[in-house]
């Protein structure tokens, strides 16, 4: 009797531990199968010969073949180990990064290898054979990395499956309908298919072993629902319809998921997830991932009633030209507050000596805080230091801290206050910089949180035009935008959205395209080839609003803008680009295309409701001062 | 009238207590020769800022100034090698709601002293 329980209890247990090994099983079936690919890959190059069309293609067939099987594990080693990722797949040869928790530290190079390179490489005519191994060798290496105990042992239990669902739902909505990743065009829905199959796979092994913590039928029937609608899509990438890809099937999986990551209490231990907040439903929803904290020293405070006090000092500040050294400048001088926060008029602002100019446009201030760095070359990594800079560099605001603090506290009204905040601030218990920029930070960043009809659409709560749709479709496929210009900001920051991206486009120094702009760009904060000339990509949010255009402001109009696109960047209008990352083909853009997505990019306007201009500063001790105008002079 | 003593006593060692670790702040951090007097000072600056808001955010599970929490690291040298700004806000969000709050100034403060701090 004994025996017959000890051994009943025995085939439960390895029955139990079957299941649970099903998931970490098919895991390193899929892995094996992939390594297997690349081996044969790889013996297929050594035994080729380049010169030959029919060796070439034969490697690129195999490559494909490769693609199709790390698609299958796409879901897991994107997550798991996203830089070793990057060398099976990365889309460019050298990368730099400065990502969330590197932004102390300079930005490091990584060199990309894989798939996508050996492809783009036999495109090219005088490739030699080693490089393309080299790039294979790369990727081969990388594999190792996912069998190492570290990894597999995260296999055993529930909690990395719904982030890498999670990383995989979002790249659905961001990257992998794009081409990101995939120079062939025409294989990227069919790799979307493969992948979304496989992944379904994923799930169902997944629910067998673990059982306690599954996708529920309502998740499962609606994935169904995705893989159905990607099948019965056309072929082609610019025939995908993108809008409804999102809105219906991968938003709503989304949403289910991060239900699923606070209903089984879902822990993390990876950077991946150092971004993104767990309670938020829906892509579309601007608290999804956060970037830049606007409060501040003030970050702890949370009394509402003092929070109040704080930002209507810190509008006051914002139009106050005390923070100037000759009381004639404020923030509202070059960010008007009633213009989108930039100014659109000036190409380029006046310098502190009201002769020259300074070298860039003005950029808007809205939608800031979802940039990881600052400024057009991320010379900045908080808002707050870019508000300390702009607030002492001699070419700007030319004042000092010193100076300031003296002049700010001679107004009754800002010592009050800033005395009451600074007794919150147990670090810094005097008055400093750190209080007046964190205060004006905290001011604007409030004008960051509207959303536009195209986000309304997402969530369906509006009916986008049928042209907008159309102008997303183009904007996510041909018009290839979307593949730097990431939903759901449409900035360079692109999920798991650690980090900012910068490219070089080529733009020219006048609209008439004679000379590149001599602007260095990224170059000057991070010297190395590949960053000459590159800016950190923007928000196409609000776009129709804030006119002069590019980082010199040589565009007047939005036409002009897509025109330069169209054209292949710089390099396609003939100037000498030594290292764009956007392609150099034009775009063939039909005139109805232009139209479509110009009717895309206005659905990004926001609602932002803008507040009145201060009728008064407040009154120093100081009568000179009193002298000075809100907003400034110039 | 004992109980005055014991005041009285109490009340010189702390003064005495402060003397001291105004004296011992040059000497409670370990910065590397090579870095200049003037960095020197900010480095010191910027863990004393870190000490207030880790006492403040910190202290009430992770030791140094107080007993901590059972399983909960308190910096030791192995500990703090190994412990990265990511892990502060990766590991447990449950956890570290605090340390989610705050600024990364105020993230780079606290990590700042911990680096820093000497252990003997």
């Amino acid at each position: 009797m004994v025996i017959l329980i000890l051994s009943a209890a025995v085939f439960c247990l390895s029955f139990g531990l079957r299941q649970k090994k099903e998931y970490a099983t098919l895991y390193s079936a899929s892995l094996n199968e992939f390594k297997q690919a690349q081996d044969q890959l790889r013996s297929t190059i050594k035994q080729s010969d380049l010169s030959k069309d029919g060796d070439r293609k034969k490697i690129i067939d195999q490559i494909k073949q490769n693609r199709s099987k790390l698609k299958a594990l796409d879901f897991w080693l994107r997550y798991l180990e996203p830089i070793a990722y990057k060398k099976i797949n990365g889309p460019l040869p050298v990368e730099w990064e400065t990502e969330t928790f590197e932004k102390y530290e300079p930005p490091y190079r990584r060199q990309g290898g894989g798939l996508t390179l050996a492809e783009l490489s036999l495109e090219e005519e005088a490739v030699q054979k080693d490089d393309v191994l080299a790039l294979i060798d790369t990727s081969i290496a990388a594999v190792q990395t996912f069998e190492a105990d570290s990894i597999t042992s995260q296999l055993s239990s529930y909690h990395h499956f719904f982030l890498a669902n999670r990383l995989y739902l979002l790249n659905l909505a961001a990257i992998y309908t794009t081409g990101f990743e995939c120079p062939d065009t025409s294989e990227i829905i069919p790799e979307i298919r493969a992948m979304s199959l496989a992944v379904k796979n994923i799930y169902t092994n997944f629910n067998t072993s673990f059982p306690s913590t599954p996708l529920s039928k309502e998740y499962l029937d609606a994935n169904d629902k995705l893989i159905a609608f990607v099948n019965d899509q056309a072929s082609a990438f610019s025939s995908f319809d993108h809008f409804s890809f999102i809105k219906d099937f991968v938003n709503p999986l989304f949403r289910m998921n991060q239900q699923f990551i606070n209903r089984y209490q879902v822990r993390t231990i990876s950077q991946v997830d150092i971004s993104l907040e767990n309670e938020v439903y829906s892509i579309f929803d601007k608290r999804l991932y956060h970037a830049q904290n606007n409060k501040g020293i003030f970050s702890l405070i949370e009394d509402e009633k003092m929070l109040a006090e704080i930002k209507k000092m810190g509008k006051l500040l914002f139009y106050d030209p005390i923070l100037s050294g000759n009381n004639k400048r404020s923030c509202a001088s070059c960010h008007k507050p009633t213009e989108y926060f930039t100014d659109t008029i000036l190409t380029t602002a006046f310098q502190f000596d009201q002769q020259k100019h300074l070298p860039r446009n003005s950029p808007s201030l809205i939608n800031s805080v979802y940039n990881h760095l600052i400024m057009l070359d991320g010379k900045h990594i908080s808002l707050q230091g870019q508000a300390r800079d702009v607030i002492q560099n001699p070419q700007e605001m030319n004042s000092n801290e010193k100076e300031l603090i003296k002049k700010v506290l001679s107004c009754k009204e800002y010592k009050d206050a800033f005395k009451k905040f600074a007794a919150r601030t147990p670090e810094e218990k005097n008055i400093s910089l750190e209080h007046i920029v964190a205060a004006i930070t905290f001011y604007y960043a409030d004008f960051s949180n509207y959303y536009s009809p195209f986000d309304d659409a997402m969530d369906k709560t509006y009916t986008l035009s049928n042209e907008a749709k159309r102008g997303f479709n183009l904007f996510m496929s041909k018009a290839q935008c979307g593949t730097c210009h990431f939903v759901p900001q449409f900035n360079g920051v692109k999920p798991p959205f650690t980090g900012s991206e910068f490219e070089v486009i080529g733009v020219p120094a006048d609209s008439n395209y004679h000379k590149l702009s001599g602007d260095k760009g990224r170059y000057a904060i991070n010297p190395v080839n590949e960053m000459m000339n590159a800016f950190r990509s923007g928000s196409i949010r609000n776009i129709a609003y804030t006119k002069p255009y590019m980082h010199n402001g040589v565009f007047q109009t939005l036409e002009q803008v897509i025109d330069l696109y169209d054209a292949g960047g710089g390099s396609g209008k003939n100037l000498k680009v030594e290292n764009q990352t956007l392609s150099t083909e034009s775009l063939h853009l039909t005139k109805e295309e232009k139209n479509d997505l110009l009717a895309f990019m206005h659905s990004l306007n926001e609602n932002i409701i803008f507040e009145a201009t201060p009728a008064a500063l407040p009154v120093s001790s100081d009568k000179e001062l009193n002298k000075r105008k809100v907003g400034g002079e110039y | 009238m004992k109980i005055l003593i014991v005041i009285l006593s109490l009340l010189s060692s702390t003064a005495a207590f402060q003397k001291c670790s105004t004296q011992k702040k040059i000497s409670e951090y370990e910065i590397p020769d090579h870095v200049t007097k003037e960095n020197r000072e900010l480095f010191i600056q910027k863990c004393e800022k870190g000490k207030i808001l880790y006492k403040i955010h910190c202290s009430g599970c992770h030791g140094i100034f107080t007993k901590g929490k059972d399983g909960v690291p308190n910096f030791t040298k192995t500990q703090i090698d190994s412990y990265h700004a990511a892990a502060l806000i990766g590991i447990d969000p449950r956890n570290h709601a605090v340390a989610k709050k705050m600024s990364s100034d105020q993230i780079d403060q606290i990590i700042t002293f911990l680096r820093l701090r000497k252990i003997d």
